[in-house]
């Protein structure tokens, strides 16, 4: 579970990368979720794709078709002001009729994608069901589907449905023509839906069941029989699409690099170990998850720009020797007259634990705001630094790892760290075990505890912390409390705990600035 | 005069910097690399009939650069006016380039020849008094703060140049005016295209999800490679892709697979 996850890493970068960008909405969240159909809900900004597994052929062509759903996913975001459940015939007619209608206004921009676009089709139309396997009114729903979109039917229907089909397709074709040529919307096409439920003659709430093809996604279908789809499909289209070549179509070499990068990182991924870092260390999995709302983009600004010289990486110094004189310092009798750049760089392995108890359950979102705000700058700075946090789950304490130290901080970590709940004690102890054996081979420099309160079992921490310290890792903690005099009362309470350097916070923004000036003094 | 015939004041710059002139206000241009502000500078002497003095600061400028230093030639000691003293006098234009690149000691010294009084002390040469002609003029430009390298201006500094321009990337249709300039072929619909990839990843990177933002001079330069009869999808990625690689080939692929979608193969 938590190795498939991590695959699916940089195939979450990418897509949210593209999705954003394909749509000109800059918050779209992605997720990907073992769910039959994919989903996207406007009012969330939200695109919900199923993994590269649900699609079909080779890695390759899956990859090929989840690329190519998530554009129309896009594109839907951006040309569509309504999109309805699939599950009943209105819906899933005008769907159908937005398909070509957000696929026409893309391709005027995005004119890269239309050999992407009948490959896609080549799929559809090899795993969309045969006609014959349909039982009532829904098989003349899918007929018009085909019809429409494919150029042709699957299998067999009556000729009077096959008419009706045929006809419906035929006032879809004029109605989204209409309304790409007057840049109409998607309420002026639902107007159109009717008309073709009245040709259709079907209940406009008649029950659709989702397409599942007969055919075992495992099965490869030969490359000679993939072509041949595919030359059909760009004949029905080539008045829209022009001339277009079925074999280089199903080679796909346009998108293969950035397949080989998916793979690479895989592989990279899996040789770093992530999968198994440590027992008892659990990755939080869930890409269902909106991180935009922990994301507080003036306090990351504001803490960037504080931080803006430890980011140059070059600060100026006069020494007493060197190649580069300057007169000036010189005739000012200075005895360093020689000037040289000195490297800023902030060499400390920071490891950073994040209490989840549940007496932040308050202040959850604000905790979490400052928390990725502090990671946000620490990656800014290209510091090397980890983060965990702990929380009770079912009884059972449990530590996340949020970010590994080699992999770099981004949406997915924040995404990671989003999901954990705030809930239960604080059994610092217990978790500092969980993550003994894991920093004792890594060594880091530095051990930073953040907890608002007092751990469960004071004792053993204070043991826990003297082993950590004859390892070498400098013991860290800030206390984080509501009011000045609570954060001093639980960092006194700390400092008895044996950690070298105590903090207080009260004010949850001051989190970030607390740890960097740590950083900083090293 | 070849400067005077590439700039389009699309934003109206140029009656901002008349009447800045006119009422002896000196003005700090702001605005992303890229976005014309040396070539606006530039036009405005032209226009004005005044000589430029640029000075483009950094890390290394010195005080000594801008104010001058002590020379001695044949045994006897001179001194040799800097690029401000010599502006004060000669009733020039100064342009103060990246001026946020500055180091506090040499902004301390400028801030002294800009207050209301226009005038130095010269520290370096016996103390003599420098006082500007009647006409200097002073424009200065800062990036904005998320470029490496650059500081927050003091603010003593910044209420120096009380008017401020702000200069953003053009429209699309005033950005493919602009590249039009700069070549003879007629690539209309592919420079559109480049000028949207280009709005893309200047999009991308102000909410920081890619590193680096293309500016005008990357659509020229994709105009110019487009004349020498590059095809546009391989200008595309030699221009806008190739440099992110720079920070991994995620980075890379990212927008190498924008242009896919784009340009095709």
């Amino acid at each position: 579970m938590q190795s498939l996850h991590f695959k699916n890493d940089t195939l979450l970068e990418i897509a949210t990368f593209l999705v954003r960008r394909w749509s000109e909405k800059q918050k779209v969240i992605v997720g990907i979720v073992d769910q039959q159909e994919i989903q996207t809900k406007l009012k969330e900004n939200k695109v919900i794709m199923f993994p590269l597994d649900h699609f079909y052929g080779t890695d390759f062509q899956k990859y090929r078709q989840f690329r190519t759903a998530l554009w129309y996913e896009s594109m839907r975001l951006k040309h569509s002001n309504k999109i309805l459940s699939n599950d009943h015939a209105f819906g899933f007619l005008l769907n159908t009729l937005e398909t070509r209608r957000i696929e026409n206004r893309g391709r005027r921009e995005w004119r890269g994608m239309d050999e992407e676009i009948i490959f896609y089709y080549g799929f559809a139309w090899l795993y969309r069901p045969l006609l014959n396997s349909l039982y009532g009114k829904s098989r003349i729903v899918e007929g018009f589907f085909q019809y429409f979109l494919l150029g042709d039917i699957k299998g067999e229907v009556t000729p009077s449905a096959f008419k009706k089909i045929k006809k419906a397709a035929e006032i879809a074709n004029e109605a989204v023509k209409q309304a790409v040529d007057n840049n109409f919307g998607t309420d002026w096409l639902e107007k159109k839906v009717s008309e073709i439920i009245k040709i259709l003659e079907i209940d406009p709430l008649l029950t659709i069941p989702i397409s599942i093809p007969k055919i075992s996604s495992g099965i490869a279908v030969s490359d000679n029989d993939f072509i041949k789809t595919i030359g059909k499909i760009t004949k029905f289209h080539e008045s829209d699409f022009g001339e277009l070549n079925p074999k280089r179509i199903a080679e796909g070499k346009s998108v293969i690099e950035e397949f080989k990068v998916l793979l690479q990182e895989t592989k990279k991924n899996e040789n770093r170990g992530l999968s198994t870092e440590s027992i008892g260390i659990s990755i939080p999995s869930s890409t269902n998850v909106d991180e935009t709302r922990i994301y507080d983009e003036d306090l990351i600004s504001n803490l960037k720009a504080k931080f803006k010289e430890w980011k140059t990486g070059w600060r100026e110094q006069h020494v007493n020797t060197g190649e580069e004189f300057d007169e000036e310092t010189y005739m000012e009798g200075s005895h360093k007259p020689f000037f040289t750049d000195q490297k800023i760089s902030i060499k400390t392995r920071i490891v950073i634990l994040l209490d989840h108890s549940s007496s932040i359950a308050n202040e959850e979102l604000q905790y979490k705001k400052a928390t990725l705000a502090l990671c946000e700058v620490l990656s800014f700075l290209k510091v090397k630094f980890s983060v965990y946090a702990f929380n009770t789950e079912q009884k059972q304490v449990t530590c996340w790892l949020v970010k590994p130290e080699n992999i770099k901080w981004n949406n997915l970590a924040a995404k990671r760290l989003a999901q954990i709940k705030a809930n239960g004690g604080t059994p610092l102890a217990e978790v500092y075990s969980i993550m003994f054996s894991g920093l004792r081979s890594k060594k880091p420099d530095i051990f930073l505890t953040l907890t608002d309160g007092e751990p469960s079992d004071p004792d053993a921490v204070r043991s826990m912390v003297t082993t950590f310290k004859l390892l070498g890792i400098r013991m860290v903690a800030i206390g984080v409390g509501p009011d000045t005099a609570s954060a001093t009362i639980i960092a006194n309470n700390l400092k008895r705990l044996g950690y070298e350097n105590t903090l207080a916070v009260s004010r949850l923004n001051d989190i970030p600035n607390r740890v960097l000036n740590v950083l900083g003094r090293n | 005069m070849l400067a005077e015939s590439l700039y389009i004041d699309w934003n109206n710059s140029f009656e901002v910097l008349n009447k800045a002139f006119d009422t002896d206000l000196f003005v700090l241009i702001i605005g992303p690399k890229g976005t014309g502000k040396t070539t606006l500078v530039r036009e405005f002497a032209a226009k004005k009939d005044k000589k430029l003095e640029s000075v483009n600061f950094s890390l290394r400028t010195r005080e000594s650069h801008l104010v001058g230093s002590k020379t001695l030639e044949s045994g006897s000691i001179g001194f040799e006016q800097g690029i401000l003293v010599k502006s004060m006098k000669e009733d020039s234009i100064l342009y103060l380039d990246e001026i946020n690149a500055a180091e506090a000691d040499v902004l301390l010294r400028l801030d002294e020849a800009l207050d209301d009084r226009r005038q130095l002390v010269l520290k370096e040469s016996s103390g003599e008094l420098i006082q500007a002609s009647k006409g200097w003029f002073v424009i200065a430009t800062i990036n904005p703060l998320t470029h490496v390298g650059t500081k927050e201006l003091p603010p003593q500094i910044l209420s120096r140049f009380p008017v401020r321009i702000r200069l953003e990337y053009p429209p699309e249709e005033i950005e493919l005016q602009i590249i039009k300039k700069y070549i003879s072929g007629s690539h209309d619909k592919e420079l559109l295209q480049a000028i949207k990839l280009a709005n893309i990843l200047r999009q991308a990177a102000s909410v920081e999800e890619l590193y680096y933002s293309p500016s005008l001079r990357e659509t020229i330069a994709f105009g110019k490679i487009l004349d020498s009869g590059v095809k546009p999808r391989h200008a595309a990625e030699i221009i806008f892709a190739n440099i992110y690689s720079q920070w991994g080939n995620v980075e890379y692929q990212k927008v190498n697979d924008i242009i896919t979608s784009m340009f095709g193969n």
